[in-house]
């Protein structure tokens, strides 16, 4: 089941602009696009690096 | 005389601030003067601060006459950015929503320029909570290009880098997520640095997106950024990206001296799909290189395919983060371009999230690798000129194309790199200024002056000024 762009956002309690929903579809549709063939090359070791720091990162 | 003052840069200012033949107050007063005359064109300012900056300029005069001058700053008229914190000043992002907000400290980049001697003439625009490019702000108006009015001064920094460009601010700072710096400084015409990541503290500057945002100097000369950088470097315990590593002097170490430098040219990426004219002004710029003893070498960036897509996953979903809860509660109250942005940054899923920061390792090695060959990479800062104001397109070799994804696309890059980019002036596609870019290893920022150097002294604007300065 895929759903649709108004659908994603209502889930998440943000009312998008009727007029924007059109362009929305296009703008996702042409970033999954731009995310090209990454599920075929292997990214799977490339330890991101977050840091969980005891005690945390900063003073201040 | 203030005609002539107004188009000075801060390296021929401060002498004469330091021998005391020019007063901070005269120098003061001609700034926001011609800042004010020329706000109905350019729209420069957000807020100005006359009364606070005259009266910061009588004590800087009486400082340097005491013989207590402070560099090459002190004395130096100069506007920042509206998302960077004034103390008990209101700072606006240039939003609806934080029309009143006042923040409770200054900014650290605030703190060091005002220890520095700066006088602060106000606030300037920006593209509504620096989300966007074009300065075409729906509450405060559009900011306009002073090379052409009709065209973008380019964003986020729209406000400075017109500013600048015009006289109406010596130099400024801007801030750059994914290309705000050097977006409007390509486009304006001005020297403009995204430092590396955790160089210049971000403490008190208002997010667009942590893991992407910089902060940096828009100026008139290379030497003017290296002389910020000097000031505003350097670690910071209250900004958590901070980091702590020794900062030289930037500006003492400006020689334009490129013999044996190593060019790297990437082809497939940096130099696909750009204007033609574009194009060969970079490419011209390479060649004085070269003929003052650099060489070129070819680097492959493999993962660079990529890049777009993970900085538009990062910056959408970082800045729809920062935004979630106003866009809960009050949608109306953004601008139409920038709401549709925080509508679109609450689709990715946290795999695609995740998966954009693998991407972005994958990156960081492989530059790392190319500068293991090449001291710097050349590129067009942009792969176009200005755009037209109201115009969601641009036209890159007789094609109309989306203005948003042409205009980031070999800026972006370097904030997921987190890796220092400089854009210097190349010369020009008609009337419109073109950008070289130069991008560096971690810290590498002096070197990029450094080459940047090299590149302003062979004079590339022919000594050209904005039309509306022949006018003052």
């Amino acid at each position: 089941m895929s759903l649709s762009v108004k659908q994603l956002l209502e889930n998440k309690g943000i009312q998008a602009k009727p007029e924007h929903l059109e362009i929305l579809e296009s703008r996702w549709k042409g970033m999954q696009a731009l995310r090209g063939n990454l599920e075929n090359i292997k990214i799977e070791d490339a330890d991101i690096g977050l840091r969980n720091i005891p005690g945390g990162d900063h003073i201040g | 005389m203030a005609k002539e003052l107004i188009q000075k840069s801060v390296e021929e200012l401060a002498p004469l601030l330091e021998s005391g033949s020019l007063s901070p107050v005269d120098l003061t007063k001609a700034v926001l003067d011609h800042a004010e005359e020329t706000q109905d064109t350019i729209n420069a300012y957000m807020t100005f601060y006359r009364d606070e900056a005259e009266q910061a300029a009588r004590e800087a005069e009486k400082e340097i006459k005491d013989g207590n001058y402070r560099g090459m700053y002190h004395g130096i008229p100069m506007a920042l950015k509206d998302n960077l914190y004034f103390k008990n000043k209101v700072t606006t992002m240039s939003s609806k929503i934080h029309k009143d907000f006042i923040p409770e400290d200054d900014a650290t980049v605030v703190t060091k320029l005002r220890e520095a001697g700066v006088i602060f003439t106000g606030k300037l625009s920006m593209h509504e909570y620096a989300w966007g490019i074009t300065n075409n702000n729906p509450h405060y108006g559009a900011v306009r290009n002073p090379w052409d009015t009709s065209k973008i001064p380019g964003g986020s920094s729209g406000g400075s880098g017109a500013a600048v460009s015009i006289g109406s601010s010596v130099a400024s700072l801007g801030t750059d997520t994914a290309g705000s710096i050097r977006i409007p400084s390509s486009i304006c015409g001005i020297v403009g640095l995204k430092p590396t990541h955790g160089r210049v503290s971000k403490y008190g500057c208002y997010p667009l997106a942590w893991s992407l945002d910089h902060i940096g100097p828009m100026t008139k000369t290379i030497k003017d950024a290296a002389g910020m950088m000097d000031i505003i470097s350097g670690y910071d315990a209250k900004d958590p990206t901070s980091v702590d590593t020794p900062v030289d002097s930037h500006l003492k170490k400006i020689k334009g001296n490129v013999k044996d430098l190593v060019i790297g040219v990437n082809e497939e990426y940096f130099f696909k799909e750009v204007d033609n004219e574009v194009d060969q002004v970079v490419r011209g710029n390479i060649q004085a290189l070269v003929d003052q003893g650099a060489k070129v070498e070819v680097v492959k960036i493999p993962s660079l395919k990529y890049a777009e897509w993970a900085e538009l996953v990062t910056s959408l979903s970082e800045a729809s983060t920062i935004h979630h809860e106003d866009m809960l509660k009050r949608p109306q109250d953004f601008g139409d371009d920038i709401r549709m942005l925080f509508e679109l940054g609450e689709l990715p899923s946290a795999v695609d999230y995740l998966q954009a920061q693998q991407v972005r390792r994958q990156l960081k090695q492989e530059f790392q690798q190319a500068f293991q060959k090449v001291d710097v990479l050349i590129a067009p800062t942009l792969p176009v000129v200005a755009s037209t104001i109201g115009d969601d397109t641009v036209e890159l070799n007789g094609k109309k194309v989306d203005l948003i994804d042409n205009i980031i696309r070999f800026t972006g890059p370097s904030n997921l790199t987190g890796l220092p980019a400089l854009s210097v002036p190349g010369g020009f596609k008609g009337n419109l200024p073109v950008g070289v870019q130069i991008i560096g290893p971690a810290f590498s920022e002096a070197l990029l002056l450094d080459v940047g150097y090299a590149i302003e002294q062979t004079n590339p604007l022919k000594n050209k000024k904005p039309p509306l300065l022949s006018k003052v």
